[in-house]
């Protein structure tokens, strides 16, 4: 057993030899090379200069490593996040707890909430962003390929941080098998305060985990603002002189924009944990009722929340405007337009947070201020959505699977949308607030256009990522059976809202139940997309069809053979030159 | 001209299919039910018309330009632009105009004049009912300080007289959440805040706890009972006799069903 003191002294002695060792290391001569992409800055031939193996992966400071990392660990948070959403699911098949009890139901809706936002949908973004920028910029790397990697690796950590009480229950359940008593891995419980994280709440549980979990959420804020700062600088400074604002594409635009949000949002959070941790810990009033009280959490919680819920959805935006055009034929409608509703929607993104908060008593002048910016951030959005259809419009479109799920994306952005605005109008709102009305419009946009755009993004990627092509059917089924699973779920609960079922009940009224069934059912048709997609990408990439020819989608024939796509083809001659041709072996 | 007739036509079908889904509400039950359940029906007018056809372009356009032989470039329309710009401000401000008429009256934007404080009786009608509301970890008291009754079973209220409702918590954030008569307010611990409203049709109501407040939030149960002047002074006499065991049966029932 080791005490406080002892263990502070081991973490000293592990700075110290850590220390000794970099000092060491400092001295000798390297030997070897962790990051081939500097010593031959020609991309292409960045592979055969690399260590491989697992060390490949552990001292990557390419982008494209760097972004299939990112995609694997945001798509592994992905898979744990939802395993939490089926559990809420299983639990809400009937009113009572007969599977979970109401603990564990809080605790699994706490840590969907965080896995999924912090872990799953910006790291994917940002993986999908660091595979391809540089690429759509003709750029060697991103501007800080170093920051880039320890953006990276900080994550891990900070996930397990915010997930460490299961974490810690699962190695006690296991340890206490053996003859050994092991106190804090017992302490340490799931956290269940809710992702949001209200005071005094979250002041008053005493679960220790709660800090070890803001802790990590603290730290995942400073490894999303770094990636933040380094795409910013890199759309800044790398593009080529002949590439300006008017000819950037418009996933960076959006990138651009999603880290300008990220750069001033998420240091705030930060501040807002590091309150919150005192408060906890060291008896100060920040949030307590003599201090600075319970309402000064929610407007520093919703100031960066709200930016936050946009700086999940801008990148989703980008990928769905920069991919419509590519299976319609034509360019995309409004270029101009689309850019400046992006932008407009950063800027009123930070005016309307306190529309989470209009139930608890602000004064009306105030909500009816924060209502006019909510509805007026509606406009930039229906600019977006008009735009696509415009640009549909006339062309010729090839029902492939990335525009199956570009269109479902769409589809699902119109309900989520629509539902939004009545969550803006301020009367409404203090009826539908806090139940699964909200739930289910927002589930409309996270689990509508967010993931359809991710997967939109494998499937139109999938070549260039692993040089081979994926099941054509199965994608097809997969993003159809998304955009239904999607519907079937979250209709049920915009109506569950509307007849007053609160959200963050594990426990229900019964007449309830048969909605809550229906939702239920539309969740496992989603779990079986998520499995669909998986089974693809993995099989796909280890036995999927070779790509020979680098214009997949036809590209060349309309005039949007873009970057990234003639960097794969120069890739693909290169190879061809370096080895025999495959197809010639008898 | 025939494509917007035969969006029109696809639109004329959805509507009645999906209004058909949205919970009809019956006879308003209180004063600030009707206000926001009209606001709620106005505003869904014109959400489900805007979506189904939104929607209905979006599959059409799939439908016709699928594999389309003669596909025509993109060509930059600046007035279209500008006109679905403004149509969408002119919908959104609507939807604010009537938002923010509804938001003005008394029976939905409360406040009382010193949150912090104690109410202060003096602004209240004569006539009009008085309730303390507390919410503890996990249960509602309701403090009736003109007749000296307190409860923390079902809270019974009459019908057709103003009702101010001052809303508070003694630990963590609470929320009373009564949908069925349109009325939400967080109680917060350290704030008082006020809920006014008329109730009209009696009934039993379901409270619910609707802000997370920790293990026993989804249990966190009452109901209000709505009845007319005489039931509820009957109710006033039996309670300050003392015997609060009639009304207990029903909520626990409520609190299981």
């Amino acid at each position: 057993m080791i005490g406080p003191v002892p263990g502070v002294a081991v973490a000293l002695g592990a700075l110290l030899v850590l220390a000794a060792y970099y000092r060491f290391r400092a001295d000798s001569p390297p030997t070897s090379y962790a990051d081939g992409g500097i010593v031959t800055p020609k991309i292409g031939l960045t592979t055969t200069e690399k260590p491989s193996g697992l060390l490949r992966w552990l001292t990557t400071v390419d982008h494209k490593d760097i972004g299939l990392l990112y995609i694997l660990f945001g798509t592994a948070a992905a898979l744990w996040g939802a395993t939490d959403g089926m559990m809420m699911r299983t639990e809400l098949l009937v009113a009572d707890t007969t599977v979970w009890n109401v603990e564990t139901y809080n605790a699994v809706f706490t840590t969907h909430g965080l896995t999924m936002l912090f872990f799953f949908v910006t790291p994917v973004f940002t993986g999908i962003a660091n595979y391809m920028l540089p690429l759509l910029l003709d750029a060697d790397d991103l501007s800080f390929p170093r920051i880039n990697a320890i953006a990276f690796w900080l994550l891990p950590p900070s996930l397990l941080m915010v997930r460490g009480g299961l974490i810690t229950d699962v190695v006690g359940t296991v340890v206490g098998l053996l003859p050994l008593e092991i106190a804090a891995l017992t302490a340490l419980e799931p956290v269940a305060m809710g992702w949001t994280m209200y005071t005094p709440l979250s002041v008053e549980m005493t679960n220790p985990q709660i800090d070890v979990t803001l802790l990590g959420l603290h730290l995942s804020g400073i490894a999303t603002t770094m990636a933040a700062i380094n795409f910013i600088v890199t759309i800044f400074t790398e593009r080529p002189d002949d590439l300006g604002w008017d000819e950037l594409d418009i996933f960076s635009w959006n990138m651009l924009v999603t880290s300008g949000i990220i750069l001033l949002a998420f240091p705030l959070l930060g501040s807002t944990i590091i309150l919150l941790l005192l408060d906890r810990n060291f008896g100060t009033a920040f949030f307590a009722i003599e201090g600075g009280g319970p309402m000064l959490w929610q407007h520093l919680f919703w100031f960066f929340g709200h930016p936050e819920v946009y700086i999940l959805v801008l990148p989703a935006f980008g990928l769905i405007s920069f991919m419509l055009p590519k299976f319609c034929g034509r360019r995309l409608f409004g270029f101009r337009f689309i850019v400046y509703s992006t932008i407009a929607i950063g800027v009123m993104s930070f005016g309307v947070w306190a529309h989470h908060m209009f139930a608890t008593g602000m004064d009306p002048r105030l909500r009816a201020s924060f209502m006019a910016v909510s509805l007026a951030i509606a406009i930039p959005s229906a600019i977006k959505e008009f735009n696509w259809i415009a640009t549909m419009w006339n062309g010729r479109l090839r029902l492939t699977a990335p525009l199956i799920c570009v269109i479902g994306a769409m589809s699902t952005f119109v309900v989520g949308g629509i539902t939004g605005v009545f969550l803006a109008a301020v009367p409404v709102d203090l009826v539908l607030h806090d139940t699964h009305y909200v739930v289910g419009h927002f589930h409309l946009i996270v689990v509508g256009i967010i993931p359809l755009a991710m997967f939109a993004a494998s499937y139109y990627w999938f070549p260039i990522l692993t040089g081979r092509m994926y099941n054509r059917r199965l994608a097809r089924v997969q993003a159809t059976l998304l955009v239904v699973g999607a519907f079937v779920t979250f209709v049920p609960l915009l109506v569950l809202g509307y007849l007053g079922m609160p959200r963050r009940y594990g426990v229900y009224p019964a007449e309830f139940v048969p909605l809550n069934q229906v939702a239920s059912i539309g969740a496992f048709i989603l779990g079986v997309s998520l499995v669909l997609w998986l089974v693809n990408m993995i099989q796909s990439a280890r036995v999927g069809t070779i790509v020979d020819d680098a214009d997949v989608w036809n590209l060349k024939e309309t005039d949007q053979f873009t970057r990234e796509w003639q960097w794969f083809e120069k890739r693909l001659a290169e190879r061809r030159s370096e080895r025999p041709d495959p197809d010639e072996e008898p | 001209m025939g494509r917007a007739r035969r969006g029109a036509i696809v639109a004329a079908v959805l509507i009645p299919a999906v209004l058909a889904t949205v919970p009809a509400t019956a006879l308003a039950s209180s004063a600030t039910d009707q206000l926001i359940s009209r606001l709620n029906r106005q505003l869904l007018y014109i959400a489900v018309p805007i979506a189904v056809l939104v929607e209905a372009i979006l599959i059409y356009t799939i439908w016709r330009f699928r594999d389309n032989d003669d596909p025509k470039p993109t060509r930059e329309n600046r007035q279209l632009e500008i006109t679905w710009t403004v149509a969408t401000a002119l919908v959104l401000l609507f939807v604010g105009t009537a938002s923010f008429h509804v938001l003005a009256d008394p029976a939905v934007s409360t406040i009382s004049d010193s949150p912090h404080g104690e109410p202060e009786p003096g602004e209240v009608p004569e006539d009009a009912v008085e309730v303390n509301v507390t919410a503890e970890q996990w249960a509602f008291t309701a403090d009736y300080p003109n007749e000296g009754v307190t409860t923390n079973e079902t809270m019974v209220l009459p019908a057709n007289r103003t009702v101010y409702m001052y809303v508070t918590s003694e630990d963590v954030i609470h929320s009373v959440h009564v949908p069925d008569l349109g009325l939400k307010q967080d109680a917060v611990p350290g704030e008082t805040n006020l809920v006014r409203t008329e109730l009209s049709e009696t009934g039993e109501y379901r409270l619910y706890c609707a802000e997370l407040c920790g293990a026993g939030h989804p249990e966190m149960l009452s109901s209000i009972r709505v009845v007319d002047e005489s039931e509820y002074d009957a109710w006033l006499d039996d309670q300050r006799s003392g015997s609060d065991g009639s009304t207990s049966n029903e909520s626990t029932a409520s609190n299981e069903s």
